[in-house]
């Protein structure tokens, strides 16, 4: 059985983040329902010409296995069955901006009358309390607020804009957080509100810098560099763009890397012999490494590499991971059957459970207001009737 | 000691050498479990690894941050009466995290099999660059390797940074990233199992959390095409340099972009209409960026920022550590605690990022010394609890 079997999410999510989180819930079994309207699509649901790109972004790997449902959150009647899908539910998650729920009338305390022990997930860019907590982002700008931005890039050039990974780590973090959160009301019997702020996942994820900051220490972005290790980048092989990553971590391994790319008088080298001066002088390094790496199909080079116990693996690509044996094998690769029967490549589980080998993925891309019937009939006692009013009255919109 | 947190009465082993392990370590740990590292007779190789507190090397921030409010033991896995004292201390504990390669499992009493037999009611996370199992279970990982094995290192940098430097290799994330996903992406994986109420193992791969974080490169393969990072920049927003520092401007929906005219005084240019449909904003990007940035450098970031956000366009300074640690929206959020380390000085450590009903939580403790608490591996001392 999977691990949140019995579990019932009511998921209010938007954009990337939130449905991140119910995605990974839902993963592991919770039954998640995604409430969605045709008043406001979920702009995931939608293309976005300002990627340069025709199709929608993510929707189709967070929104899978989900059960989608029209609710008007404008009108009374869908408010009040929003609240009537809690009262069945253990977590109600959302990601709209701070205050949005209340002024739907879904706020934490709404929530409460009609189901006392409910667990509500907000996520949001700065959190629900706090001078900017009304401020609107995206994944670049939690990045930006929280220091991961500026810390990303190369020493001479300017910072970096965190794209979907940003999104997803904070939803992942959510995901966490609400499994917390659940051992919580199992303990006490009590739910309550996580806060999830996407800048500070991004802050947290630099933590280590802002704590040396704190001790007066000045933190600067730094390419591939490492605070202490050298050789340490991406190096070009025999084929176009593509780039092998070395790690070494030590005098032992440097001493073995010298050897393996032919230059063993290297390991001798005063300039390089310890960690410190290779450190020192890790420029040096470079062209060196790429002599020998540029004559090198990446994979090879890299098994050999990790054969003799230094880290190294070639930047992959999309291509290289949805192919890999290993990935497949993990199942944290999984093809998908879509509604219309095409199969699509989408990632699974990233762990694997001793008690739950099944698929993290069951099913594809639920069409809008699919499971209706379900939800909407089974699970709320609704007759058709009744339905067919609500859809009239546009509160099933 | 907060005797209310969400993991309060969990007990959490940490048996850990690499961030991602110790990182989830953190995540019990802030949640409240009462959390053991159990460190070799050398101490966990994380106490020396920089950025450092101090110009001596002595103190070190990034274990400062991992290990903040966990109790620290000494313990000989190799010694039989290590093995003992561990095995004892398995007994009293909810989780035991692991990052030792698998090579190395059988001999210190860490194989799944081993643990299973010894301790079946202990969810068993194994947290490894590539995972427990697969033709790559044995490779070793490093920050770099597995930003890049994730796929998200191939498509950075993207943007300004990208346009500037075209032909440099690809770049990592700042700091841990990717071993904070592993990290992250293991917590939350041992806390669904224990939820099962049924003790297992868990293996927990830091490569499979990169490639979900990543996941959308995957979905776009699927779909017929692959990102790269020269051609996944935004058309247009971005980096944008003001006269004090950058922002992040980012504009999906058509009132953000209408924002956006109203902020910058509603210039002739914008009125083309070609700039009426977003995809004739995004074919002419280049040219909207130039003005974008022409008037970005006569603003000064806080104040574009304000206004931007007054004005419903998504904007964001990118801040440096200063802002953060100063900043009026973290302080008032308190999310920077006072922490003391192992030798004695004062720095701050960020709390989790988030709170459970509008509680920050607190980090209880300080940044242990090693073996601070070792009277824990003391037959029948390990058997309170902390909250339980």
């Amino acid at each position: 059985m999977k691990p949140l079997a019995g579990i019932r999410i009511a998921d209010f999510t938007v954009h990337a983040a939130g449905p991140f989180c119910t995605h990974m819930l839902s993963q592991l079994g919770a039954e998640c329902i995604k409430i969605e309207t045709a008043l406001r699509p979920d702009i995931f649901r939608k293309s976005h010409a300002i990627y340069g790109r025709a199709g929608p972004a993510t929707f189709d790997q967070v929104s899978s296995n989900k059960l989608s449902v029209r609710l008007n959150l404008k009108h009374p009647d869908g408010v009040a069955l929003a609240k009537r899908l809690v009262a069945i539910s253990d977590i109600a998650a959302e990601s709209f901006r701070a205050g949005v729920m209340a002024r739907l009338g879904l706020s934490y305390k709404d929530l409460r009358a009609v189901r006392d022990d409910i667990i509500m997930v907000s996520v949001s860019s700065s959190g629900q309390t706090g001078p900017d907590s009304h401020f609107a982002g995206y994944a670049p700008l939690f990045g930006a607020w929280g220091g991961l931005g500026h810390l990303s890039g190369h020493a001479d050039g300017p910072p970096v804009e965190m794209r979907h990974v940003m999104d997803h780590s904070v939803g992942l973090h959510a995901a966490m957080a609400t499994a917390a959160a659940l051992h919580q009301r199992r303990r006490t019997g009590k739910g309550c509100h996580v806060d999830v702020a996407a800048r500070e996942v991004a802050s947290s994820l630099v933590g280590d810098a802002l704590t040396a900051a704190s001790a007066g220490a000045q933190p600067e972005r730094m390419g591939n560099d490492d605070l202490r290790h050298a050789p340490h980048g991406l190096y070009a092989t025999k084929d176009d763009d593509r780039w092998l990553s070395i790690a070494v971590e030590n005098d032992a391994e440097w001493r073995v890397f010298a050897e393996l790319i032919g230059r063993a008088d290297l390991a001798t080298d005063a300039r390089f012999a310890l960690e410190t001066t290779r450190h020192s002088n890790r420029k040096a390094l470079d062209p060196i490494i790429t002599n020998w790496s540029r004559t090198k199909v990446g994979e090879q080079a890299a098994a050999q590499l990790q054969q003799a116990g230094i880290a190294a693996h070639l930047s992959w690509t999309a291509a290289d991971i949805v192919s890999d044996p290993h990935m497949r094998l993990r199942d944290a690769i999984i093809d998908v059957a879509e509604t219309n029967g095409t199969i699509r490549a989408a990632v699974g589980r990233p762990y694997r459970f001793s008690s739950d080998p099944s698929l993290g993925i069951t099913g594809g891309t639920p069409e809008f207001g699919g499971a209706e019937d379900y939800v909407f009939g089974d699970l709320l006692g609704l007759t058709r009737p009744e339905i067919d009013a609500l859809i009239d009255a546009k509160a099933i919109y | 000691m907060n005797s209310d947190k969400p993991l309060t009465g969990i007990r959490v082993i940490e048996h850990a050498s690499g961030v991602a392990a110790a990182h989830a370590g953190r995540l019990f740990c802030l949640l409240g479990a009462e959390t053991i590292m159990v460190e070799a007779t050398g101490h966990s190789p994380l106490r020396q690894e920089p950025p450092f507190i101090d110009q001596e090397g002595s103190s070190s921030a990034l274990f400062a941050y991992l290990a903040a409010g966990k109790r620290s033991t000494i313990c000989d896995l190799t010694a039989t009466a290590g093995k003992l004292a561990f095995d004892h201390l398995l007994a009293t504990a909810d989780i035991l995290i692991d990052d030792t390669p698998v090579a190395d499992r059988a001999a210190l009493g860490l194989s799944p099999a081993q643990i299973a037999k010894n301790h079946p009611h202990l969810v068993h996370l194994s947290v490894l660059p590539f995972g427990a199992i697969g033709p790559k279970a044995g490779w070793k990982g490093t920050e770099l390797n597995l930003i890049h094995a994730g796929g998200e290192g191939y498509l950075l940098p993207n943007g300004l940074s990208a346009d500037l430097f075209p032909d440099r290799p690809p770049l990592k994330i700042a700091g841990h990233f990717a071993q904070m996903q592993g990290g992250v992406a293991a917590a939350y994986a041992g806390l669904a199992a224990l939820w099962t109420d049924q003790g297992q193992f868990v293996d927990a791969s830091v490569q499979d959390a990169n490639v979900m974080v990543g996941a959308f490169g995957i979905q776009r393969f699927g779909d017929g095409s692959v990102e790269h990072r020269q051609t996944r920049s935004f058309r247009y927003g971005g980096v944008i340099e003001c006269r004090d520092g950058f922002v992040e401007l980012l504009m999906l929906e058509e009132r953000q972009w209408q924002g956006l005219i109203t902020l910058m005084g509603s210039p002739d240019w914008a009125h083309d209409p070609e700039f009426e449909s977003v995809l004739g904003r995004s074919a002419r990007g280049d040219e909207i960026n130039r003005h974008i940035r022409a008037w970005a450098r006569g603003w000064a970031v806080e104040n574009l920022v304000a206004r931007a956000q007054e004005q419903g366009v998504p904007m964001a300074r990118y801040n440096e550590p200063a802002h953060i640690l100063t900043g009026a929206h973290e302080t008032e959020r308190g999310i920077f605690l006072d922490v003391e380390t192992e030798n004695g000085t004062m720095v701050k450590v960020q709390s989790l990022p988030c709170r459970f009903c509008a509680q920050s939580l607190p980090i209880d403790g300080a940044v242990p010394r090693p073996g601070a608490d070792q009277h824990l591996l003391e037959f029948g001392a390990s058997d309170k609890r902390i909250g339980g």
